[in-house]
């Protein structure tokens, strides 16, 4: 359903022009879920965002159920690395803020969506009264306030300890099952790529290069990080990230 | 009940000050120069029809300054920060008037467009605009691009984006240049308002009375330093309005 063909990324024009990824192809069927590894800087973020249609490839071409991506769509729901809240605007405003721009008031669901969340309590609280891992989970309740059917993340939870981390990611993980939709997670944590994703690309260094593509069939389970595929598949990708 | 404290204890730590200064310098010199705070003061009661008439005058004539500034130099400044095309026609100009000291300007317009209020308030709101002008791009040059990509991602038009980022994002840097512009605007209005003959304003009362009653004049002063603080306090309170999100932050508890 998601479609990337030969797609090469650059900053700038002539002498300065900074190549951020380079001829990378993928295919991802519909509500399957793909994690993209590679060390800092390679370009993930960059191809992410050509994905969610904020920037355009220098060539190539990203399709999306046949159509081409070339502006943000409203079925395609992007996670940024800091959760990308408004400090100005309340959390039930931040976490409506895709349907508020469209002109719609957000209907019941989005009322359970934050309550699913644990976030109840809090809708009238600005971001700056939040704990980090309450500002990811406003984030991830905007990213399904429009039931996507595509969810792009860009480091979601970098920077978050442990507990809340497993946590979130458990979350995730219970999301992806309930709602169905394609996932494509950008990390450079090697048990996050392990646990949420079905396939994992792992990418060179700048600019991005597909180095390997590791398969995690078994995936899946709340309890995935307690089983030997696991382990298997972080000692492959470690593997794959030090060559 | 404490913030009024500390008012009230600063400002008598000033009027001290103030009453020390005015000793000294006419112990010095043997004679009336600097008239003390309680001086001043009564003046300004008994001199209090007059100075309110002066006083409206020139509140008026800031206040709408300023707004028309804001009006202008605001929608302009967050344009010019955050497209690049007009920031490439705009900047030279801006580098090139804005050093211009626009107090120079003052009797050109006056010839121009006489010595009536208008003249004062175009006076007034053209150095405030620069001000505005400057500090409106700069913070819309700063954003933080995550707040731009998170609201484009979310499917924002480009106004979408100025009316929730750019303008929410700028406000409390705009509203401190507000704050600056209030001294200056003052300072600007003094000035026209003295270059008149016989014009209305705190600034002409204060320079009728220089030379030969010292004390009314400090009581002009001190009717000038109210509209100031006044004008700072209603920014303030505008301020904890529009821009709450950022005061909701508390301090933990010791
Ligand atoms: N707007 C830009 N202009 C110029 N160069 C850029 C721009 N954005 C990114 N780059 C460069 O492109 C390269 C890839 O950046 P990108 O943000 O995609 O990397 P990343 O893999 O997401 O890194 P990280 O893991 O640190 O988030 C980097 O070298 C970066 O310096
Ligand atoms: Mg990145």
């Amino acid at each position: 359903m998601i479609d990337v063909h030969a797609v090469t990324i650059d900053y700038g024009q002539g002498e300065q022009t900074v190549r951020a990824v380079e001829n990378v192809s993928f295919h991802l069927d519909k509500g399957k879920s793909l994690a993209l590894i590679g060390p800092s800087g390679c370009g993930k973020t960059s191809l992410l965002f050509a994905l969610s249609g904020l920037l355009y490839p220098r060539s190539g071409r990203i399709t999306m159920g046949g159509e081409e991506v070339n502006t943000p769509r409203r079925d395609v729901a992007l996670i940024l690395q800091n959760a990308g809240l408004l400090p100005w605007k309340t959390v039930w405003q931040n976490a409506n803020l895709s349907l508020l721009l469209n002109g719609e008031f957000p209907q019941q669901n989005a009322a359970e969506v934050l309550a699913h969340l644990g976030l109840d309590s809090v809708m009238k609280r600005f971001p700056a009264e939040l704990s980090e891992g309450m500002k990811r989970r406003v984030g991830i309740a905007r990213a399904l306030s429009t039931s996507p059917s595509v969810l792009l993340m860009d480091e979601p939870l970098a920077s978050l300890d442990t507990l809340t981390r497993e946590k979130i990611q458990d979350l995730f993980l219970n999301l992806w099952h309930e709602h169905g939709f394609s996932l494509i997670l950008v990390t450079h944590n090697i048990e996050e790529a392990a646990f949420l994703g079905q396939r994992i690309i792992v990418f060179t260094d700048r600019p991005a290069r597909i180095s390997a593509i590791v398969d995690n069939p078994q995936m899946g389970a709340l309890d995935y990080r307690e089983r030997s595929p696991f382990q298997a598949v972080m000692s492959q990708l470690r593997e794959a990230l030090e060559a | 009940m404490k913030r009024v404290l500390t008012y009230v204890i600063s400002i008598a730590a000033l009027l001290f000050a103030w009453e020390m200064a005015s000793l000294a310098v006419n112990g010095i010199n043997h004679a009336l120069i600097l008239p003390g705070p309680f001086d001043a003061l009564s003046q300004v009661v008994k001199n209090a029809a007059e100075l309110q008439r002066n006083f409206a005058a020139s509140a008026w004539r800031l206040i709408l300054a300023i707004f028309i500034s804001l009006a202008t130099a605001m929608p302009l400044g967050l344009l010019i920060g955050r497209e690049p095309t007009l920031d490439r026609f705009f900047s030279p100009i801006i580098y090139i008037t804005y050093p211009i000291p626009q107090v120079a300007l003052i009797l050109f317009l006056f010839v121009v467009f006489g010595t009536g209020s208008a003249t004062k308030v175009a006076m007034v709101a053209l150095a405030l605009f620069f001000q505005i002008l400057v500090s409106a791009r700069g913070a819309a040059k700063n954003i933080d691009e995550e707040y731009i990509t998170s609201v484009l991602s979310a499917g924002a038009s480009r106004w979408q984006v100025y009316w929730h980022v750019v303008l929410p994002a700028t406000l409390p840097q705009i509203l401190t240049s507000v704050r600056v512009s209030i001294g200056l605007g003052i300072a600007f209005l003094y000035i026209a308002e003295t270059r008149a003959a016989l014009g209305t304003g705190l600034g002409s009362f204060i320079n009728k009375h220089m030379l030969f009653s010292r004390d009314r004049a400090f009581a002009g002063i001190i009717a000038m330093a109210i509209l100031g603080l006044l004008l700072y306090i209603a920014v303030d309170v505008i301020e904890r309005i529009i821009c709450r999100w950022k005061y909701v932050k508390k301090m933990p508890l010791k």
